[in-house]
C-alpha cells in the first residue's frame, strides 16, 4: 500500500494558520449528523407529547383496520393487533423513558462526579472507599437489583431508573479518578494553587471543565444508551411499562406473537426504533472518545 | 539599607514530599533531610541565583517559599510577614506576590486551554472588581512585556515552542503583579539564543517592574551573569553565599570551587571521580567525604563530628561560607 | 586511521507532512556529512533544525510520514562499504509538479522492511547510540548488568555466560562502576542519574561498535557529572578507537570532546568548521547564525555586560523550500546591499580558510568549497 503526501502550491511557513488540530474523518462526520438527527427526532417525539402533537391518541383502536401494514392511507406505518396506530405509539413510547432516563443519567453523572472528585482530590483511604464502593456496585447484577425492587413495590419506570441511575456511576468515578489523579501530579495545578486559585476552583475550571468535559459526555451519551437498553428488555420481560401505555419494549413483546403469521411490523419497528436510538448514543459516545482520545496524544 | 523582602532561615524539610518509588532507593540521598537548615535572604530587585547539582533541594526551597510543601521548622518571612505557619485562608492574599514558574516546559501550562484562557484565569483572580476592558488592557501589558505575539494568543501551549512556552509561564507568573518571582530551572532544555532572550527578559522585568527573582539552575555561566548574588547548595544545607562576581572568581567553599572548575574544565581528575559515588556524610559536613581539604588535612574531626557541624559564618562583607577551613 | 571515512551521508532528504498545513515540513534538506574513521564530529544548532532527524536517518529508526525520501548513507565496514538505504528508492516516488507543488508517494511498510534487513546486522554492532534519557533505555525490571550481558552475547562473539558475564564486569569497571559485581545487581532505579548514564555507556560499548552516536549525552546532568562523562567518553574513544557523532546544543560539550563541527540551521548545514573556531575567543570567520550562537552564551566580562546579545525570533518552521539564505530573515548582516542577495539567492559553500566552509554570501571573495572537502 502506498501513502500520497501531496503538498498544497504556495504553502509556505509564513502563511502558517494555528489553530487547534481537528481531525475529523468523514465516518466522524456521518456519526454526528446521524446522531443529531436521532436527538433532534427525539426531542420533537417529547414534545409532540407534551403538547398534544400526536396524529391520533394511543390508545385509540381502530377495530376496522387491524394489523393494516405499512403504507396504509391514515396509519402510514401500519396499526397492531388492536388497531392502534404504529405510529403515534412509537412516538407516544418516547414519553414513558425520556424523562426518567434523563433524570437517571444526571444522578449517574452527579454521583460519579461526587465520588471521582473527592477520590481523586484527597487520595489515600477515600480514594480506597471510593474504589470499594465501585467495585461492589460495578459486581452486583443491575437487573436482578431492579428485578427485586420492582417485586418488592410495583413496576414503576421512576423505580427502575433511580436504580439505573444509582448503579451506573462506577465506571465515571473511576475514570474521573484516574484522570485527576494523574493530572494533579502536573506542575500546572502547582502553578494555579501559587497564584492564589482556590483548590475547589482549580478543580472544576483547569481539570473538571478542560480536561474531563469529553469524559462527561461520553458518559452521559453511554448511559443513556443504557438506560434505553434496561428500559425496553424489562418492558419486555414485562416488568417495565405496563399495557396500555406504550413503550418499544412492551411493543415488541406483544408484536412478537404477530411475527411468525407474516405481521413483522408490529414487533420490527420498534425493535428498529430502539436499534436507531441505541447506535445515535453510541456512535456519538464513541466519536468523542477517539477526539478525546487523539487530542490527548497530540 | 532597605529590609529584605524574603527571609528564610533555618528551614527544614525532612523528607521530600510525594517522591517518586525509585528515588526512595537513591543511594545519594537515602536517609538525609531533603532541607537542611537553610538560611537566605532576597532585597526587593534583587536575583538570588540558586546553584547546586540535581537532588540537593533547590526546588523544594520554591515549594516551601511558596507554601506549596510545608515546612517542619525554620521560618520564612515575606515583606514584613511571618509566612510559615499561615493559614491557607490568611495567605491567599499575599499568594500572588510570590509566584513560581514550574520547571517543566509542557506540564506546567493546562494543555488543554488556550493561552488567552490561561492568562484571563490569572488575572481575573487577582483583580477581582475589574472589568472586561481593564482586563484586556491588563492582558495586553502582560503580552508586551514577555514579547508574546497576540497572534497566538488562541493557541494551547501544545501548538507553541519552547521558547513561547516559557514566554507564556512567566507572563502567567507577572498576572499577578508579583513582588518575587521563584524560576526554577527556566532556561534547561532551550537553546542558546532563546536562552539568551529570556534571561534578557528577566533581567528587563526587574529593571522595568522591580521583581526580585529567585533564580534556580544548573547553568552556572548563566546564574553567574544573571545573578547579583548566589546561593550555593550541597545536600540540602546552604554552602555559601556571596556576591555573583567575588563567588565565581574567588569561591571560598571548596564545593563551589569543584562546580566552577568542573564547569570550565579545569578540575582535578580525583575529585572529578568522586562525584560519582559522592556519599553525603550523615554526620557533621556533608561535603567532607569529596572535600580535597579535609583529606589534606588529615581527616580532621571536626568535619565529621555531628556537634560542631559547620554552619554559614560571615567571613567578608556579605559573603557567607559553611566551612572549617575556608579557601 | 584517521582519515579514511567511516559513515557517509550524501544530499539526505528527511520530510514530514504537516496535514495541518498541507505542506512538507523539510526537516533534512540536502545534507552532507562524512564522518571519518576515529574522529569526532559534532552536529550543532537548535531544536528542529534536523540534526536529531539526521542521526536517526543514520541508525535506520526514523519513522514517520513519509520520513527519509532520498539520499545515501554509506557505511566503511571491515568488510567493505555498505550502502544503508540499498534498494530504498524504488519504494519512493518523488515528483514537482508544473504548478510547484510536490508530490511523494511512499510504500511505508515496504520500505521499513527493506530498511530493518539493511540495518539488520549495522544496529548495535556497527553503530550503537548513546540517548539522552539513560532511564528510558534500561528495562527497569531487569538488573544493569544483566542488559549488558544480554548486549554482550548479542553482538559480540562471547556466547558463553559466564565469559559473558566477566565481559560485564569489565566493562561496567572502564566506565568507573565499582565495585562492578555489586552494581551488576543494581537495578537502574537504584542509580543515580550519572550511574546511569554510565551504565548506559557500557551496555553500549559493550557491544564493540565502530561507530557511537550520541544524542545530547549531557544534557540534564550537572556541572561535575557532565565533566565526568565528557572526561569518560574521551577516555574511551582513545582506548577503543571508535568514531563518535554526537549531537548537543553545549557549545563547550562540542570544543572538548569533537574535532569538526557541522552547524545545522533549519534542515541544512550552514558551516563546517574545525572544533576550536567554535570559541569566542578565537578570531575565526563565521557564520553569522555560528556568531550569534557563540554571543548568546554568557562570558565573564568585568564590569559585567547589562544583557546578553540574543538573536532575534525563534526558530523558522522548515516549511516549504525558502528562495534565499534560510538565515536571512533573522542575520543582522543581510541588509543594506547585502539584503537582496541573500533573500534571493542561495549562498553555496565558500572555504576562507582550509577545511572550513560556510554558506554565507559574506565569504563570496573566497574560493568555493570543492565537493569533497566540505563534508
Amino acid at each position: 500500500m502506498r501513502d500520497h503526501y501531496i503538498e498544497r502550491a504556495n504553502a509556505n511557513a509564513n502563511s502558517t494558520f494555528v489553530g487547534p488540530a481537528r481531525r475529523f474523518t468523514r465516518w466522524d462526520y456521518f456519526s454526528i449528523a446521524f446522531s443529531s438527527l436521532v436527538f433532534v427526532a427525539l426531542v420533537c417525539a417529547f414534545l409532540a407529547n407534551r403538547f398534544n402533537g400526536l396524529p391520533y391518541v394511543p390508545d385509540f383502536a381502530d377495530l376496522g383496520l387491524i394489523l393494516a401494514p405499512p403504507g396504509t392511507p391514515q396509519h402510514l406505518l401500519g396499526t397492531d393487533f388492536f388497531g392502534r396506530d404504529l405510529a403515534t405509539r412509537l412516538i407516544a413510547s418516547v414519553d414513558a423513558y425520556f424523562l426518567p432516563a434523563l433524570s437517571a443519567v444526571a444522578l449517574s453523572v452527579l454521583l460519579g462526579t461526587l465520588l471521582g472528585l473527592v477520590a481523586g482530590m484527597r487520595g489515600g483511604w477515600s480514594a480506597l472507599l471510593a474504589r470499594y464502593v465501585c467495585t461492589l456496585v460495578e459486581a452486583s447484577p443491575r437487573l436482578l437489583l431492579i428485578l427485586f425492587a420492582v417485586t418488592l413495590y410495583q413496576p414503576d419506570i421512576f423505580h427502575i431508573m433511580l436504580i439505573v441511575g444509582l448503579t451506573g456511576f462506577p465506571a465515571l468515578a473511576t475514570q474521573l479518578q484516574l484522570r485527576i489523579r494523574t493530572l494533579r501530579e502536573q506542575s500546572f495545578f502547582d502553578a494555579a494553587l501559587a497564584s492564589g486559585v482556590s483548590l475547589p476552583r482549580v478543580f472544576i475550571t483547569n481539570l473538571l471543565w478542560h480536561h474531563c468535559r469529553p469524559l462527561f459526555l461520553i458518559h452521559a451519551s453511554q448511559a443513556m444508551g443504557e438506560a434505553i437498553l434496561i428500559e425496553t428488555s424489562l418492558s419486555y420481560l414485562g416488568f417495565g411499562v405496563q399495557e396500555p401505555t406504550p413503550s418499544w419494549g412492551n411493543m415488541v413483546q406483544t408484536g412478537s406473537d404477530y411475527l411468525l403469521q407474516g405481521n413483522f411490523w408490529p414487533s420490527t419497528l420498534p425493535a428498529l426504533a430502539i436499534a436507531i436510538s441505541l447506535l445515535a448514543f453510541y456512535l456519538f459516545a464513541d466519536v468523542y472518545e477517539r477526539r478525546s482520545r487523539e487530542q490527548s496524544r497530540a | 539599607m532597605s529590609t529584605p523582602l524574603l527571609t528564610v532561615t533555618e528551614l527544614v524539610k525532612s523528607h521530600l514530599p510525594n517522591t517518586r518509588y525509585w528515588s526512595r532507593w537513591n543511594i545519594r540521598t537515602a536517609g538525609r533531610p531533603a532541607l537542611d537548615r537553610v538560611s537566605f535572604s532576597i532585597m526587593p530587585g534583587e536575583i538570588l541565583g540558586l546553584v547546586g547539582e540535581s537532588g540537593s533541594g533547590k526546588t523544594t526551597v520554591g515549594r516551601l517559599v511558596t507554601k506549596l510543601t510545608p515546612s517542619d521548622a525554620g521560618s520564612i518571612w515575606f515583606d514584613g510577614h511571618d509566612i510559615t505557619h499561615m493559614p491557607e485562608r490568611a495567605f491567599r492574599p499575599l499568594r500572588r506576590h510570590v509566584q513560581m514558574i514550574f520547571q517543566d516546559l509542557d506540564g506546567a501550562l493546562n494543555p488543554n486551554m488556550t493561552v488567552r484562557a490561561i492568562l484571563r484565569e490569572m488575572l481575573k483572580q487577582n483583580f477581582k472588581h475589574t472589568n472586561g476592558e481593564t482586563i484586556q488592557t491588563q492582558l495586553n501589558d502582560l503580552l508586551d512585556n514577555v514579547n508574546f505575539p497576540q497572534s497566538k494568543l488562541d493557541v494551547t501551549p501544545l501548538q507553541l515552542s519552547g521558547g513561547e512556552k516559557r514566554r507564556v509561564s512567566i507572563a502567567r507568573a507577572l498576572a499577578c503583579k508579583p513582588q518575587l518571582v521563584i524560576a526554577d530551572e527556566l532556561t534547561t532544555a532551550l537553546d542558546l539564543p532563546i536562552q539568551a532572550q529570556i534571561a534578557n527578559l528577566l533581567l528587563d522585568l526587574r529593571d522595568k517592574l522591580g521583581v526580585s527573582f529567585l533564580f534556580i539552575s544548573h547553568d552556572l555561566p548563566l546564574v553567574e551573569f544573571i545573578s547579583d548574588r548566589i546561593a550555593v547548595m550541597y545536600a540540602g544545607r546552604v554552602v555559601e553565599t556571596g556576591s555573583a562576581v567575588v563567588l565565581a572568581q574567588q569561591p571560598r567553599h571548596p564545593y563551589t570551587r569543584l562546580l566552577w572548575n568542573a564547569h570550565a574544565g579545569a578540575v582535578v581528575k580525583e575529585e572529578l571521580a568522586a562525584t560519582l559515588f559522592a556519599d553525603i556524610a550523615q554526620s557533621g559536613c556533608a561535603f567532607a567525604p569529596r572535600c580535597p581539604i579535609f583529606k589534606a588535612k588529615g581527616e580532621p574531626s571536626r568535619c565529621t563530628d555531628p556537634q560542631t557541624e559547620p554552619t554559614l559564618k560571615l567571613i567578608e562583607v556579605r559573603h557567607q561560607v559553611a566551612c572549617h577551613f575556608p579557601l | 586511521m584517521i582519515g579514511k571515512p567511516h559513515l557517509e551521508i550524501e544530499d539526505l532528504h528527511a520530510y514530514f507532512y504537516s496535514q495541518q498545513h498541507g505542506a512538507f515540513v523539510r526537516s533534512v534538506a540536502g545534507v552532507n556529512l562524512c564522518i571519518r574513521r576515529g574522529e569526532t564530529l559534532a552536529l550543532i544548532g537548535e531544536s528542529g533544525s534536523g540534526k536529531s532527524v539526521t542521526a536517526l536517518s543514520a541508525l535506520g529508526l526514523l519513522r514517520g510520514s513519509p520520513g527519509v525520501v532520498r539520499g545515501h548513507i554509506r557505511l566503511h565496514t571491515d568488510k567493505g562499504p555498505i550502502e544503508l538505504l540499498a534498494g530504498l528508492d524504488r519504494y519512493v516516488d518523488y515528483e514537482l509538479d508544473a504548478r510547484g507543488s510536490l508530490r511523494i508517494s511512499k510504500e511505508i511498510s515496504a520500505w521499513e522492511r527493506q530498511s530493518r534487513k539493511n540495518f539488520r546486522d549495522i544496529h548495535g554492532k556497527e553503530i550503537a547510540s548513546v540517548f539522552q534519557n539513560p532511564r528510558a533505555a534500561f528495562n527497569p525490571y531487569l538488573m544493569v548488568g544483566a542488559q549488558i550481558m544480554e548486549n554482550i552475547r548479542l553482538h559480540t562473539p562471547t556466547k558463553l555466560h559466564h565469559e559473558a558475564y566477566d565481559q560485564a564486569l569489565f566493562w561496567l569497571e572502564s566506565v568507573g562502576l565499582e565495585p562492578a559485581a555489586e552494581r551488576f545487581e543494581n537495578f537502574p532505579y537504584g542509580l543515580s542519574g550519572g550511574m546511569c548514564q554510565r551504565a548506559m555507556l557500557a551496555m553500549t560499548l559493550a557491544a564493540e561498535p565502530k561507530l557511537v552516536i550520541a544524542d545530547e549525552p549531557t544534557t540534564g546532568l550537572d556541572a561535575t557529572l557532565r565533566t565526568a562523562m565528557l572526561e569518560l567518553l574521551m577516555q574511551m574513544q582513545r582506548n577503543l578507537g571508535f568514531s563518535l557523532l554526537i549531537i548537543s546544543h553545549d557549545l563547550q560539550v562540542v570544543r572538548e570532546l569533537s574535532q569538526r563541527v557541522a552547524v545545522f540551521y533549519n534542515g541544512v548545514v550552514i558551516e563546517y568548521a574545525p572544533s576550536q573556531t567554535i570559541h569566542n575567543e578565537y578570531d575565526a570567520p563565521r557564520h553569522p547564525y555560528t556568531q550569534a550562537l557563540l554571543d548568546a552564551q554568557p562570558v565573564r566580562l568585568s564590569p559585567k555586560p547589562r544583557k546578553l546579545i540574543a538573536l532575534r525570533g525563534e526558530i523558522p518552521s522548515p516549511i516549504g523550500e525558502p528562495k534565499g539564505c534560510r538565515f536571512a530573515p533573522r542575520c543582522n548582516r543581510a541588509r543594506g546591499t547585502m539584503a537582496k542577495r541573500c533573500e534571493n539567492e542561495s549562498p553555496p559553500f565558500f572555504s576562507p580558510e582550509p577545511k572550513h566552509a560556510i554558506a554565507c554570501w559574506l565569504f563570496a571573495n573566497s574560493p568555493e568549497a570543492h565537493a569533497e572537502e566540505i563534508a
